[in-house]
């Protein structure tokens, strides 16, 4: 009987590592890359960092999150860089000339990303411009858009605005309990919304998706827009821990919001084309991102070497998941 | 000298599950056209790819003008002299038509670099040798399609080829553009040139063809010269077959008309097509290839642009635009490629038998997941679709059972008109006639069925009423139960 029970078990163990094979290894490469860093840094397995890299991992996380959206409907948005300095740009000034209106400030960021995101779908479906092409025009445009503010960080964010990166709740931060909430709703959307269902059908392959009685532009549209609310979330938050707009911070900056979300997607396992995808995985790409960075930071490497990394962790992870496909 | 330049002796192949080829004899002579015949899967494809080194055969001996040769690539089938030319050109659009021609075999100057001046030369000689009246500066996309093939066979005559194989070279060409194939060639053969022509247009091959061989179920049945051997005869030696394969019981008593086409036309591709379809009825659509019988389910199901024409859904005038369109007048379309058309792979069943009606599920944007189990299990049982579980990705099932998720997704939308095109293509003959079985039992529910086969046996065996298209008209109609396969391939071949 117990041997049986046994048995039984271990088998649907075996299931359970089989189906999510990929996911395990994302996480057991960030459990390595983690046990290093505590070996290599004494800083490092503080409580205190802890909460500082999951505060690091908040911003890149919020625009991975959309990022991975995109990506599983088939796309690929370089446009949320600038869209992030656009946002911490706009938000800064705006709250430095009207302290008393942060709500509406936020508001009308929200707003702002969903022009964005509508601004990029629309080029995509209806002018049938290539996602690659049209995002990185987008971005251009937003950044210029920026720089003809000024070059130099400007603005103020109001007071109390800095609680969105700085407040904590008991022992942990707000910022965190704010991404934990976005996951799960990401997560929700994803497997439990026809939206979903659509995104991930249209990213499998947009014909079928089609003959199958979708309107698979108004699902990319969608997939844009929520892309770019992640961006001005991020955007939100870097502007809320800085304290001031910086214009170059989501893409002209050593971090590079633009191609560090898309490592994230990638890394976590979600298919460049599409139609497969978790945000499980863009979770752990981003936390393997913000470990590095940490580490790097503590141990005193220079930052050039994180894009050498980064460069090498991307080709990694897509020739890894690249060649288990052709294997099959 | 020996006049023999092909010779193919007892050659076998066989793939997985299938016997392709069977102990096959075949010979050509200089500068003749041989016509190759058959149905699909009868092996003529299959000893062609062998021909030029696509595939190499498991058994027998293959000799070139007398020597024993094996034949283990394509490129040592085009250093041997054989060139194929196949039904879908093989050429680049932005190059010109001397690029085209010289492909990889560019002529170079003293210092390495394009010749260009040559090289457009050359292609001349190349072009005025079949005789044809294209300049060798022409970008190829300006060029017909007609034009474009034309290229093709120059291409393969500047490789020195001694053989040419045309698989199916008219099936994109009409009246004038045939006859300067012909003509084309005629200068082939001229220059002794030995001509493989493969196709199902039999009217052609009496036309063009000096000796034929007819092929069947992976044998060779028949060779002679062209003018021992009459029409008829070569359809009954094309396609009398065993019967083994089993079919349901024909439909009687059907309903009023669910579908009605009244003068469609779009492109060239379909003409003044006119049908009908009732409830309860299963009506085959019979044609070539490229007919214009999937561009009828197209038009239908909203996939394709209709030029003039109007199509009626229960008695009602139907504008459909898109496939969702069709969808609302509870239309389903099994398309004929389900891996690129049908479903999904990478997704679970239950994610794409649950697709095209999600939106009837779901309550403020949220699947109701229980409901969507209850609904996909039921019809999964009722087609009794072989799968580990409901979330299996559909990558992993067969043939048969990926076409009965197909069928599932849209029976959950519960249609009124079924379009299935090639309901078994690639499926094997077991898990066929339970596809057919589910059919008929469709069609017995109140369905209508309009369905597309290259099939004969499948059309015959299960047609209450047969249209057969030839280039995009309707040439005629066939009660099921008179219909023959010599019937419906005289209509499909020659349009009378």
């Amino acid at each position: 009987m117990t041997n049986e029970a046994a048995r039984f078990s271990s088998r649907s163990f075996q299931r359970f590592v089989d189906e999510n094979r990929e996911q395990l290894t994302i996480y057991g490469i960030l459990l390595i890359i983690t046990v290093i860093g505590t070996v290599l840094s004494s800083q490092f397995r503080t409580s205190t960092n802890f909460f500082n890299v999951l505060r690091q991992a908040v911003a890149l996380g919020m625009v991975s999150i959309g990022q991975t959206f995109v990506i599983l409907s088939g796309g690929i948005d370089l446009s949320v860089g600038a869209a992030i300095s656009l946002v911490a740009v706009y938000t800064a000034n705006l709250m430095k000339a009207y302290p008393a209106m942060t709500l509406p400030i936020v508001a009308l960021m929200l707003l702002l990303g969903l022009a964005i995101g509508l601004f990029n779908g629309t080029l995509i479906t209806r002018l049938k411009i290539a996602p690659f092409i049209a995002t990185m025009a987008t971005g251009s445009i937003l950044q210029g858009l920026v720089l003809l503010n000024g070059k130099r960080p400007s603005g103020k964010i109001a007071p109390g605005w800095n609680y969105f990166a700085e407040g904590m709740v008991g022992p942990v931060p707000f910022p965190v309990i704010v991404f934990a909430v976005l996951i799960l709703l990401a997560i929700f959307v994803i497997h439990r919304t026809v939206l979903g269902r659509y995104i991930i059908a249209t990213g499998g392959s947009e014909r079928i998706a089609r003959y199958s009685a979708i309107r698979t532009n108004l699902v990319l549209n969608a997939a844009y827009i929520i892309c770019s609310l992640g961006a001005v979330l991020t955007g939100l938050f870097i502007t809320s821990r800085m304290g001031i707009g910086d214009p170059q911070v989501g893409g002209l900056s050593y971090d590079r919001f633009d191609l560090d979300s898309i490592t994230a997607v990638l890394v976590g396992g979600t298919r460049l084309g599409g139609g497969k995808g978790t945000v499980i995985g863009t979770i752990a790409g981003v936390l393997i991102v913000a470990v590095l960075n940490n580490i790097f930071n503590l141990v005193g490497v220079n930052t050039f070497y994180q894009w050498i990394v980064k460069g090498i962790i991307i080709l990694l992870a897509v020739a890894a998941y690249s060649s288990r496909k052709t294997a099959e | 000298m020996n006049d023999l330049v092909v010779e193919m002796r007892q050659i076998t192949k066989a793939f997985p599950g299938v016997v392709a080829l069977d102990n096959v004899d075949f010979d050509c002579l200089r500068g003749e056209v041989h016509a190759v015949v058959g149905e699909n899967g009868a092996g003529k494809s299959t000893l062609m790819k062998i021909l030029s080194g696509v595939y190499e055969p498991d058994s027998g001996e293959i000799r070139l003008e007398g020597k024993t040769v094996r034949i283990s690539s394509p490129y040592v089938a085009q250093q041997l002299g054989i060139s194929i030319i196949y039904q879908e050109l093989n050429l680049l659009p932005d190059l010109n038509v001397a690029e085209n021609v010289f492909l990889g075999r560019e002529p170079r100057n003293y210092f390495g670099f394009l010749d260009v001046r040559s090289l457009e030369k050359q292609a001349q000689g190349v072009l005025r040798r079949l005789g044809l009246d294209i300049d060798p500066r022409t970008p190829l996309r300006r060029l017909t399609v007609a034009q474009q093939q034309m290229v093709e066979i120059a291409r393969a005559l500047s490789l020195n080829s001694k053989i040419v194989i045309m698989d199916e070279p008219s099936a994109s060409l009409g009246g004038q553009d045939l006859e300067r194939l012909f003509e084309v060639i005629a200068a082939l053969k001229k220059q002794g040139v030995t001509v493989i022509y493969i196709s199902h247009r039999l009217a052609e091959i009496f036309e063009v063809a000096d000796r034929v061989t007819v092929f069947k179920d992976g044998k060779v049945v028949h060779t002679s010269p062209i003018c021992e051997i009459d029409r008829p005869t070569l359809v009954r030696l094309m396609i009398g077959r065993a019967f083994s394969e089993t079919f349901p019981p024909r439909g009687k008593d059907f309903g009023e008309v669910v579908l009605s086409v009244r003068n469609l036309t779009s492109g060239n591709v379909l003409q003044d097509v006119s049908l009908e379809l009732r409830r309860g009825e299963i009506v085959g659509v019979a044609g070539l290839t490229g007919s214009g019988r999937t561009e009828l389910a197209r038009c239908i199901f909203g996939a394709r642009k209709i030029d003039s024409g109007v199509i009626q859904i229960n008695g009602r005038v139907a504008q459909i635009k898109s496939p969702r369109d069709a969808l609302k007048y509870n239309i389903g379309f099994l398309t004929e490629d389900r891996n690129e058309e049908g479903l999904v792979l990478g997704l679970s069943v239950r994610h794409n038998a649950a697709l095209p009606s999600l939106h009837q599920r779901q309550r403020w944007g949220i699947v109701d997941l229980a409901a969507e189990y209850r609904t996909v299990q039921s019809k999964a049982r009722d087609l009794n679709i072989r799968t580990p579980s409901l979330n299996q990705n559909v990558e992993f099932l067969s043939g048969g059972n990926r076409q009965k998720v197909v069928l599932a997704k849209w029976l959950i939308t519960n249609p009124d008109l079924l379009i299935f095109d090639e309901p078994t293509r690639g499926i094997d003959v077991g898990a066929k006639s339970e596809i057919w079985y589910l059919m008929r039992d469709l069609a017995q529910q109140g369905k209508a069925i309009l369905m597309i086969s290259s099939e004969l046996p499948e059309i015959i065996g299960m047609s209450d009423r047969i249209i057969v298209f030839h280039r995009g008209r309707v040439v005629g109609e066939l009660a099921g139960a008179d219909a023959t396969e010599e019937k419906v391939m005289m209509l499909a071949t020659y349009g009378e």
